[in-house]
């Protein structure tokens, strides 16, 4: 009747299976790595890509509506990811006005919602960037002689460590979300399944060393993630 | 040296431009992985297959598939989830074919309802098991070996009232939630109307099997008590050493058998489905090759699944007619 109370045991052999399934370079870890860092890097990047110019631009200039956008920026900074899910989902299920691509349940549905989630994030921490570069430097460099173009660009270099953290910030997102990549991923094995939906499954089945080792994996991320934000933000000038 | 000197000179005259030629190549690598994602999404060779929680839960299609891909080439993604949700994912083609257990339901899915088209077609029946409850080896309802479900059900409910057990129900829309409610009509119970609002007494988990199973045995007053197929039993019973077997079918009653029908999604209603793969899947399952793998698959030396193809009738809810059969004899030539 007490062996239900043998559950810490349970957990430091879980913490051992996890170590030997690490070493071993266990092949269901190995797709699990591979495809979560395949997701969040391509739609970090992209989201990056598109971003960067946008949320560099609005942090340049004024304009009229610039509150307006800013706040729905910052809303949208903090959507909820299983919202995006749905929207993502809906678009590509088969009814939908994307369905005709047959795109659900694959890593690139996965990239798109993640895209979308990173996308105002990328904007957001760009533009909040770009504006805290000290006002006096802005005046200096038009004061000698520079053009917008050449503004822009000393603005940019200026805040380079808060662009990048920025980045690392959306990244660490994309790779720790569950709700939108378990709903349009469909957490397929060996396609699509990542360290969070794995976690998820392996515990509802009570195989806690393969959760713990890809628990284990997922928090050494994140700390390195931590790690590299607060040296950034240590040397930012 | 003054190469390299040279080279920074260079760089630094011309900083944005190695930027944006920088970016422009990062752009094209991820953007060509992106691509490639693209592609492979769309592969002709992948179909995806709808199915309960308790077909993937207990290994089967681990141990089935690989067979089936490396005879065809052929790759199968499973999307595990309960019979309810299949269904309706095959309704709406975002897959290609689904296994489910639920007859009544699965009869709707491939009738032509009021002339409509058929959501799917040419049902084949793939195998069966059967519903066991399983509890907390205390047993505080007291079930004994040979009591009909009628008293079973009717001893759980009074236990419930009582406060001594507590009923863990998928609660999902699943082939396993389907059965277990049309048990408690046997005695005149709706769940949700009986115990509306008491989750101490009837815990709607709204996960899969497996979920389910993990918190029957974490009942914090160990009087846990579900329903469960026997093939996802027989794969956690090892592990939740303190449920057992507590009611099962006795001779001559047939109201706890679970057949489990493969439906291709309608090509005529989804073009998009990947019809013919789908009708190469289907034969494998149903020849006699793939039949007697389903038959082989054992756990602790006990099988999990008894194949059915041609073989169910009437007595296990599920009868086979005679175009199931001949339908599908020209696709299992590949397999025999």
């Amino acid at each position: 009747m007490d062996n239900k109370r043998k559950m810490s045991n349970e957990i430091i052999e879980g913490i051992f299976e996890a170590l030997y399934l690490i070493v071993t370079l266990n092949p269901e870890i190995w797709s699990v790595i591979e495809v979560s860092f395949r997701v969040s890097l391509i739609s970090t990047f992209l989201a990056a890509l598109v971003s960067l110019p946008i949320g560099s631009f609005i942090g340049l200039r004024e304009f009229r509506g610039k509150r307006f956008l800013s706040n729905l920026i910052n809303t949208f900074m903090g959507f909820p990811p299983v919202v995006m899910g749905l929207i993502v989902f809906l678009l590509l299920s088969t009814g939908g006005i994307f369905g005709s691509l047959g795109l659900l349940y694959s890593t690139s549905a996965m990239i798109i919602a993640q895209f979308l989630l990173a996308v105002p994030i990328i904007i957001g921490t760009g533009k909040a960037a770009i504006e805290s570069v000290d006002p006096a430097l802005k005046e200096t460099v038009l004061s000698l002689g520079a053009n917008e173009r050449q503004l822009w660009w000393e603005l940019i270099k200026h805040s380079k460590k808060s662009i990048i953290a920025g980045f690392l910030v959306a990244f660490g997102q994309a790779i720790s979300e569950v709700g939108a990549v378990m709903i349009v991923g469909g957490n397929i094995r060996w396609a699509t399944r990542t360290f969070t939906t794995s976690i998820v499954l392996h515990t509802r089945m009570g195989e806690f060393g393969m959760a713990i080792a890809l628990g284990i994996i997922l928090v050494s991320i994140a700390f390195i993630l931590n790690y590299g934000l607060t040296r950034l933000q240590g040397g930012d000038k | 040296m003054s190469e390299r000197r040279a080279l920074k000179t260079i760089i630094s005259e011309h900083k944005a431009a190695f930027l944006i030629i920088f970016i422009l190549v990062l752009g094209g690598f991820f953007g060509t992985f992106f691509i490639l994602d693209l592609l492979s999404a769309r592969n002709p060779n992948r179909i995806i297959l709808a199915t309960t929680t308790s077909t993937y839960d207990s290994g089967l299609l681990d141990y089935l598939l690989p067979e089936f891909t490396q005879k065809t080439g052929i790759e199968v993604s499973i999307l595990s989830v309960g019979t309810g949700q299949a269904l309706v994912y095959g309704e709406n083609g975002d897959v290609d074919v689904i296994l489910v257990h639920s007859r009544s339901r699965e009869d709707a899915f491939v009738n032509d309802i009021d002339g409509q088209t058929p959501f799917g077609i040419n049902r084949a029946c793939v195998m069966y098991n059967d519903f066991i409850i399983v509890g907390d080896e205390n047993n505080p309802a007291e079930l004994l070996q040979n009591d009909n479900i009628t008293t079973v059900m009717t001893k759980l409910k009074f236990s419930i009232d009582a406060g001594n057990t507590t009923f863990y129900s998928r609660g999902d829309g699943s082939g396993t939630y389907s059965k277990e409610i049309s048990l408690w009509s046997f005695i005149g119970v709706t769940p949700d109307i009986e115990w509306f609002g008491e989750p101490d007494k009837y815990t709607e988990t709204g996960q899969g099997m497996a979920a389910t199973l993990q918190m029957t045995y974490q009942d914090a007053n160990n009087q846990g008590y579900t329903l469960i197929d026997r093939g996802t039993w027989l794969t956690f019973n090892d592990t939740y050493t303190i449920l057992q077997i507590l009611a099962e079918s006795v001779v001559g009653e047939d109201n706890l058998l679970n057949p489990y029908g493969v439906i291709p999604v309608n090509l005529e209603l989804h073009p998009q489905v990947k019809y013919n793969s789908v009708l190469r899947f289907v034969g494998f399952l149903t020849s006699d090759y793939g039949q007697n793998l389903i038959n082989t698959y054992t756990k602790n030396g006990e099988t999990l699944f008894h194949a059915a193809f041609g073989i169910c009738n009437s007595t296990h809810n599920c009868p086979t007619t005679e175009k199931e059969i001949s339908f599908w004899t020209i696709y299992q030539q590949e397999f025999t």
